[in-house]
């Protein structure tokens, strides 16, 4: 399942965190999203390491950590979307999809007149649409 | 059929906010204007690009960013493609259209279509015709620059229209 | 790089290598323990031979020169594995000792990004880490399953006091004591010994010991014994001991008492001694004992045959599983591979130790000796790595060992961690940060907290060297070791950690993170009693918005108990809890412009000024005359500093939010001030620079402590306030100065909860000071007052002044005004802002009852206020006070003012009070300002109607619609007047019931009927008599209280009224004015009765220039067998104009429709324009017999009479002159007739004196209803 999803803009400041989990470990998420930019930064600034995947949004996982996984999306306008989850072997097929939704749901969030760009997301339509995305993470179902 | 109602209306809005902001709320001022719309121009853009980058590979360089512009990002606009691209390879860039939609309404004669000419008549404006024009093209401007700075790329555009409806957007990307 | 240069290379040249086991006999020791020494801590210094430079010739044939060696000496009793307990005891020791290193720097700032980049990569972990590394390392020494900790040598001592120490000798090596790694059989018992004879020159000649030693020669063989004199120095010296010891002193040799009986021969003896042993005799007993095992293995196992037969044999499936596979003794061909490669490694021959390595691992993975197996994958990897080739395989091989160690669980675990270890500096010295860093987190999974803490930040480092630079991942890494530091209670440690990690997160705004770090970074702090920087750091997170309820909470409880348990109360610059909103300051001081309350501060300055224009003399004139008498006036030239006066409040208006959710207490809000007694324009100037800067006053602590202290200068007032979560409030802060000088405002200050003092200084940018007009002088915050000499000052009020009142609602208020100071003020003047509502009464209403005073039958000597009066009179009232009024000082005055509710809706009131100083100060005037707002309820909606009369000349019917609008008052209708002497009002003669209709109720409404008469042009005779007056009661009780309308207040009133009510006078003839005067019906007959007076002005009357009314027999008797009856009868005409009229009479015989053609025929002979009548003034004027008229001309289709004499008639009337027109009817049937079928069109014709407005100029009149009756006549 997922535990986190977060949306960082383009100066790595956090514009959207949102935890999914029933314990407090909002601290440890927000330090391991935290950590994943690193990864991030490192794939784009020298992607020769993978390098059939040079430019693609989707970045893979980023980094497994002791029980968590991050998956990282980046977008054209240098956008980082991250995802960390706990299930053991996530298809790449379906972070790819489940990034793809997220990545629509965040383009109508961000073509709201009233969001300001580089601030955080606070709409709650937002927030509601994530949630069903993240539900129906895994399950081939589209939202 | 509808979208050509939808566009027609677009063309009206776009007319009229251009009217609006030089005729009645900085009538006075129309560099203060020319923000403003080029300020609106900047947020449409920067939106439009976060939709319609939505899935393509990032760009690699500036190059490609242009392209994207000229290509895919004009004809979801305009329905049709930038027509000519000339760069320097110095950072500057020149964006030829030759019929841009939004100046096909506009005649720099108010005697002729006068129905058209009335978004930009000059009386209107109190302005004169050509500079009323280039109040019409500051919008596209700040389309082109939202976009641009929303991929990455600082810039400054600015317009200019040799004969009508044609006309050349001019791309400086700032190091 | 040179793999032997690197660190990893040298901790293995110096840890692996051959041991020699120590076997002393107690006098030996007791030898040793004369200088301070044991014998092992006496030779380790010597056992480290930089330059041994001896030719080794291993397995192969062409030997090379081994150059640094070391030996390990160790007592025979230390072999042993160690138990964790003690070990990580120890461990435990190291990082705690370091403690006491870290705690300076923590009291330094955290450091930033760039000073730790810039420090040198060693630099970057603390370098206790590495002994701690090793401390580590240590641990695993002497473990079964591998031979490099097996001693190479045993060197056993016997003192030459020993009683045969032959036979010593034996027993030293005898099993029972030898560790158990010899008796278990692991190891081979066969090792070399050496023999060694220890002397004691104090203990007498050396002759003793040469004996010993030739006997021992003679049995223990020639060259294994050796003799070794130490304490040849006679005496103990503590001196020349030290420059002896020097050169050994870096080798960890410490005598510990000062006592030390060796001298530099002795130490010159035992070098000798160590440096023999190594090269003579271990070195060439290991290459010997490596040629031997080589040859061994290469008969058993080199060549094709052995390999299968090795393979067959040890396919056999009687394979025990145990975790470290079968038992292996030191005879078994595995464990002499092993040796055979660790004697390679440790002379260096890594080509030969590497091959048998490779050998041994698959004998070991198909025996599944686990841990065996890892070990030599691990010593393998190691030879990759000194060999320093194919980093891919020795990558490999760690990973192997490193995951195998894992795998076979807690027995490998440590040894996984000495893998790893040595992994992670493999990795490092090739510049392979991150994987380094990943190794030692991994490793970190394994250990106990402390190491775990030890081995993230390790983790951290090398993220922090790898290349991008990883400040993410260090922050994080550096936070996990604080962490587990915390875990293991090493404080210092966790803060160090912490604060190193604090730069990370100060960019972007991950608040979360950032405030985790700050407040555990300051908790910490506080545990350590570091309390101002635990409150410095806790600062940082307490005014946190974002966060929860309970984190705030647990925030400022930490942060105020460490304030508390400081003891001190702390001075904090810019404390966040509470906001102090800066926008919103607002600086009110008062220096002509003196205000009742607050709320008049706030009415903008442009309002005041375009009231106040006429009554003060122009600002300039004041600002020069008092500006001369200040001695120096060069500061306030330009306006820079504005005026306030000694002993009156400057006052400070500042909006305070609480960012938290929780309430929190402020108390002590009061400002920070500076009172600079002298005058000088320097200093002021000074003081602006000081104030427009304030960091440097920051910097300047102290001197708040000043400002607070002069408090002989200046009063500061003090507010105690609380503040809920996320409230905000707008307090008002005070200072009065006492004295002469520039008084500046510079900050305030507040304490928290009556822990924690905060202070915050005015920002005040000079440029804002640009003079702007007074209004802007009071909006921009200039915190420089010039404070001028003490002035009268007068306060003052209206009492009582409702704020909700109902429309028309009559009151008598007082205004009182106050002088506080000594002196006097002269020429007081008042000017209201709407002089329709509030009108200042005359000196004599002071003392009057209301509303007794306003009766008839008061004679107070009524002030009649004049009819004329000036337009500007009703937009601002200017009222002089009567010149000889003086307010002396601390005299009260009252004034009476009158009030009146005129119009329903909220109205804001403004009066400005102007008075002189009898004294010559420096500024001449003051005003007082005061507004208030009343809400105006509507209450009684009047309005009139009025139409001729048709029965009398010159008397109207006046119609009066009351609608009670209130909700649920009652009002009592008390008295209708009319205003002026020209008209009379009087009940209809028919109807007295009128007076009846006293009350009102809520949301009713009456229309009632009078009757006025003129009684201007003719005065009738009942004009005489009161029966009708101008006044008419309505209430029962008789004409006694009638109130005077004539006279002020109502008169004053009804003026504005008039004025406002939009028309202006014009003619009195057309237009006229009632004043309905009611009372509230109290529900409590407690409050004094309410006076309502509602004025309404302009009542139109009929616009008609002239009335008509006929005259003539209303019954006639006639015999009409003879002839049809004539009537005669006439019009009278009157013309109340003052023009000439020419006017016809058009009388229409039968019905309506040949009525309306008349005009079509008449308009041969009149002028034209008579068509443009317009209906709607008739319907004003005479809608009572609109209604009837219609029906009564459809009611009769022909009419059974005919005007006779003329069908038209045309008259010319002066002015105010009457005509009579003949007119006669003959009538055919008797009846009852209504001659009303006729027309009266008139037209003016206007004097050149007047002009007449249009609606008057011509008009068409129809016939009033005029019955006659006419019956049948008897014969």
């Amino acid at each position: 399942m997922i535990v986190c999803v977060a949306v960082v803009g383009h100066q790595n400041n956090p514009l959207y965190l949102q935890s999914f989990t029933e314990a407090d470990d909002a601290l440890k998420l927000h330090h391991v999203v935290h950590c994943s930019l690193d990864v991030i930064d490192e794939r784009v600034n020298n992607p020769k390491r993978n390098a059939p995947t040079l430019n693609e949004t989707f970045l893979g996982l980023l980094y497994p950590t002791e029980n968590y996984k991050v998956y990282g999306y980046l977008t054209n306008t240098k956008v980082k979307f991250l995802m960390v989850t706990t299930d053991l072997d996530v298809k790449d097929a379906d972070a790819r999809n489940f990034f793809r939704k997220f990545h629509a749901a965040y383009v109508d969030a961000v073509s709201n007149p009233f969001h300001v760009p580089g601030k955080k997301i606070a709409s709650r339509s937002f927030g509601a649409r994530v949630s069903t995305i993240v539900k129906s993470f895994g399950s081939g179902t589209t939202v | 059929m509808g979208r050509e109602v939808a566009g027609s209306c677009l063309d009206g809005v776009v007319m009229e906010m251009v009217s609006a902001y030089c005729g009645r709320f900085y009538a006075a001022k129309p560099e203060l204007a020319a923000g403003r719309i080029e300020a609106i121009g900047f947020q449409v853009g920067h939106q439009l690009s976060e939709r319609y980058t939505m899935d393509r590979p990032r760009f690699t360089d500036h190059l490609e960013a242009i392209k994207f512009i000229c290509k895919d990002f004009w004809s979801e606009l305009f329905k049709k493609q930038i027509d000519n691209l000339k760069t320097n390879h110095r950072g500057t860039f020149v964006l030829q259209d030759n019929c841009f939609p939004w100046l096909t309404h506009v005649s720099l004669d108010p005697s002729m279509e006068s129905t058209d000419a009335t978004e930009s008549d000059p009386a209107l404006l109190g302005d004169t015709a050509a500079q009323t024009t280039s109040m019409l093209l500051y919008f596209p401007c700040g389309i082109i620059r939202g976009a641009l700075t929303n991929l990455g790329i600082p810039c400054a555009v600015s317009a200019d229209m040799s004969n009508l409806p044609a006309c050349s957007f001019v791309v400086r990307i700032k190091t | 790089m040179d793999p032997l240069r690197s660190y990893l290379g040298r901790l293995l040249l110096e840890d692996i290598t051959p041991v020699v086991m120590v076997l002393t006999t107690p006098l030996a020791e007791a030898a040793c323990r004369r200088s301070g020494l044991s014998f092992v801590d006496m030779l380790s210094p010597f056992s480290l031979f930089k330059k041994i430079d001896v030719p080794v010739r291993t397995a192969s044939d062409q030997p090379y020169r081994l150059q640094m060696f070391k030996i390990r000496m160790v007592y025979a009793s230390d072999i042993h594995k160690q138990d964790h307990e003690v070990a990580d005891e120890r461990i435990k020791l190291v990082v705690s000792e370091a403690n006491e290193k870290t705690l300076p720097d923590l009291l330094a700032d955290p450091p930033q990004l760039e000073d730790v980049v810039n420090k040198p990569e060693a630099e970057l972990c603390p370098l206790w880490t590495k002994r701690f590394n090793r401390e580590l390392i240590r641990t695993l020494s002497f473990s079964d399953h591998e031979t490099f900790d097996h001693p190479v040598a045993c060197l056993l001592v016997v003192s030459s006091k020993d009683k045969e120490p032959i036979s010593k000798f034996a027993d030293l090596f005898n099993t029972n004591q030898l560790p158990s790694l010899l008796n278990e059989g692991i190891m081979d018992p066969q090792i070399l010994k050496h023999y060694l004879v220890l002397h004691d020159q104090q203990d007498g000649p050396q002759e003793i010991a040469v004996n010993i030693l030739a006997e021992m020669r003679s049995t223990l063989g020639l060259n294994d014994c050796k003799l070794l004199c130490i304490n040849s120095s006679a005496q103990a010296h503590g001196s020349d001991a030290d420059n002896s010891w020097l050169p050994y002193k870096a080798h960890g040799l410490h005598n510990h008492e000062g006592a030390c009986f060796l001298n530099t021969d002795d130490l010159n003896e035992i070098k000798d001694f160590m440096q023999d042993f190594a090269s003579n005799h271990i070195i060439p007993y290991m290459e010997q004992k490596i040629r031997v095992l080589n040859q061994q293995v290469a008969t058993t196992r080199k060549g094709f045959r052995n390999q299968i037969k090795n393979l067959w044999w040890r396919k056999r499936d009687d394979v025990p599983e145990a975790a470290n596979g079968p038992m292996y003794t030191f005879t078994s061909i595995e464990s002499q591979i092993r040796v055979l490669g660790d004697y390679a490694f440790m002379l260096r021959d890594y080509e030969l130790a590497l091959s048998n390595y490779r050998l041994l691992s698959t004998d070991y993975k198909l025996d599944k000796a686990w841990k065996r197996f890892a070990g030599v994958q691990e010593m393998s990897g190691l030879c990759y790595f000194m060999l320093d080739q194919s980093r891919k395989d020795a990558e490999y091989c760690m990973e192997n060992a490193f995951s195998t160690y894992l795998r076979i669980g807690s027995s490998g675990q440590r040894n996984a961690t000495r893998c790893g270890l040595w992994w992670a500096e493999m990795l490092t010295t090739r510049g392979q940060h991150r994987e380094a860093s990943s190794v030692y987190f991994r490793i970190s999974n394994e250990e106990p907290s402390l190491h775990s803490a030890v081995l993230l930040e390790q983790a951290a480092c090398c993220y922090l060297l790898s290349s991008p630079r990883m400040l993410r991942k260090y922050g994080f890494h550096l936070i996990l070791a604080g962490n587990s530091y915390y875990l293991s209670d090493q404080k210092q440690h966790a803060v160090r950690a912490y604060r190193n990690a604090l730069f990370v997160y100060k960019q972007n705004p991950w608040s979360y993170i950032n405030n985790h770090v700050h407040y555990n970074v300051g908790r910490w702090y506080g545990v350590l009693g570091i309390f101002d920087v635990a409150i410095k750091h806790l600062l940082e997170v307490v005014a946190c918005s974002h966060q929860s309820l309970t984190t705030q909470s647990m925030f400022l409880n930490d942060f105020f108990h460490f304030v508390q348990s400081t003891g001190k109360k702390f001075d904090v610059y810019k404390l966040q809890l509470p906001v102090f909103n800066m926008s919103s300051l607002r600086v009110v001081h008062e220096d002509h412009r003196t205000y009742a309350s607050n709320a008049d501060v706030d009415v903008s300055e442009s309002i005041w000024q375009e009231l106040e224009e006429e009554m003060i003399p122009s600002s300039s004139v004041v600002r020069t005359n008092w500006l001369d008498t200040q001695p120096k006036s060069s500061p306030f030239k330009n306006n820079k500093a504005s005026v306030c006066v000694a002993g009156e409040a400057v006052k400070l208006n500042v909006e305070v939010k609480n960012p938290l959710q929780i309430s929190v207490n402020v108390s002590g809000i009061s400002l920070i001030c500076q009172l600079s007694t002298t005058m000088d324009a320097s200093s002021a100037e000074k003081g602006t620079l000081s104030a427009a800067t304030e960091e440097d006053i920051a910097t300047t602590k102290p001197s708040i402590l000043t400002f607070k202290s002069d408090e002989n200068n200046f009063t500061v007032s003090s507010l105690d306030i609380v503040l809920g979560g996320g409230e905000t409030k707008r307090i008002q802060l005070e200072v009065t100065p006492k004295v002469i000088g520039i008084l500046k405002l510079v900050g305030i200050r507040w304490t928290l909860s009556d822990s924690v003092v905060g202070y915050q200084y005015f920002e005040v940018s000079t440029q804002k000071k640009t003079k702007k007009g007074k209004r802007g002088a009071h909006r921009s915050l200039n915190n420089i007052l010039i404070v001028i000499k003490a002035l009268p000052k007068l306060t003052g009020y209206i009492d009582c002044l409702p704020t909700k009142a109902f429309t028309g609602d009559l009151q008598l208020l007082t205004l009182n005004l106050r002088n506080q100071s000594e002196h006097a003020v002269k020429n007081v003047k008042m000017k209201i802002s709407h002089p329709r509502f509030v009108i200042p009464g005359g000196s004599s209403d002071l003392d009057l009852e209301f509303p007794q005073c306003l009766r008839k039958h008061v004679q107070s000597d009524s002030n009649v206020v004049s009819s004329k009066s000036t337009k500007e009179k009703f937009k601002g009232f200017l009222f002089a006070f009567p010149q000889d009024i003086k307010i002396q000082g601390g005299a009260t005055f009252s004034w009476p003012i009158w009030f009146h509710a005129a119009t329903p809706g909220n109205l804001s009131l403004y009066l400005s009070l102007y008075y002189e100083m009898e004294s010559t100060t420096d500024i001449p005037y003051r005003t007082l300002r005061t507004h208030y707002n009343v809400e105006v309820l509507p209450s009684l909606d009047v309005s009139f109607a009025v139409s001729m009369c048709s029965s009398r000349l010159q008397e109207y019917i006046v119609r009066m619609d009351i609608m009670n609008r209130t909700l649920s008052e009652s009002f009592a209708l008390h008295q209708l007047s009319c205003v002026g002497t020209k008209w009379a009002v009087s009940t209809l003669p028919s109807c007295d019931s009128i007076s009846l209709v006293e009350t009102i109720p809520a949301n009713q409404s009456v229309s009632c009927f009078f009757k006025i008469k003129d009684i201007g042009t003719n005065s009738c005779a009942e004009a005489a008599d009161g029966s009708c007056g101008s006044d008419m009661v309505l209430s029962p009780g008789g004409s006694t209280d009638v109130f005077h309308i004539s006279q002020s207040p109502i008169a004053d009133f009804h003026y504005q009224e008039r004025y406002h009510q939009g028309k202006l006078a014009k003619g009195p003839s057309s237009l006229l004015d009632f004043i309905l005067i009611a009372k509230a019906v109290a529900a409590n007959s407690s409050k004094s009765e309410q006076l309502l007076s509602h004025h309404t002005c302009q009542v139109a009357l009929s616009q008609n220039p002239i009335w008509w009314l006929m005259e003539g027999p209303r019954t006639i008797t006639h015999d009409f067998s003879k002839s049809c009856c004539e009537a005669n009868i006439q019009l009278v005409i009157h013309n109340s104009s003052e023009h000439n009229i020419s006017l016809g009479v058009v009388t229409s015989d039968g019905t309506l429709e040949k009525n309306q053609t008349i005009p079509s025929h008449e308009s041969a002979s009149g002028p034209g324009g008579w068509y443009d009548v317009s209906l709607e003034n008739d319907v004003k004027a005479i809608t009572s017999m609109k209604g009837t008229h219609p029906q009564k001309q459809s009611s009769e289709s022909i009419s059974p009479f005919v005007w006779c004499s003329l069908s038209s008639a045309q008259v010319d009337l002066k002015p105010n002159s009457s005509a009579k027109i003949p007119l006669k009817v003959c009538i055919f049937a008797p009846g009852t007739y209504n001659f009303s079928n006729y027309e009266l069109h008139w037209k003016v014709h206007p004097s050149e004196a007047g002009q007449v407005d249009d609606n008057g100029r011509s008009g068409v009149g129809q016939g009033y209803p005029f019955y006659v009756t006419v019956l049948q006549g008897a014969r």
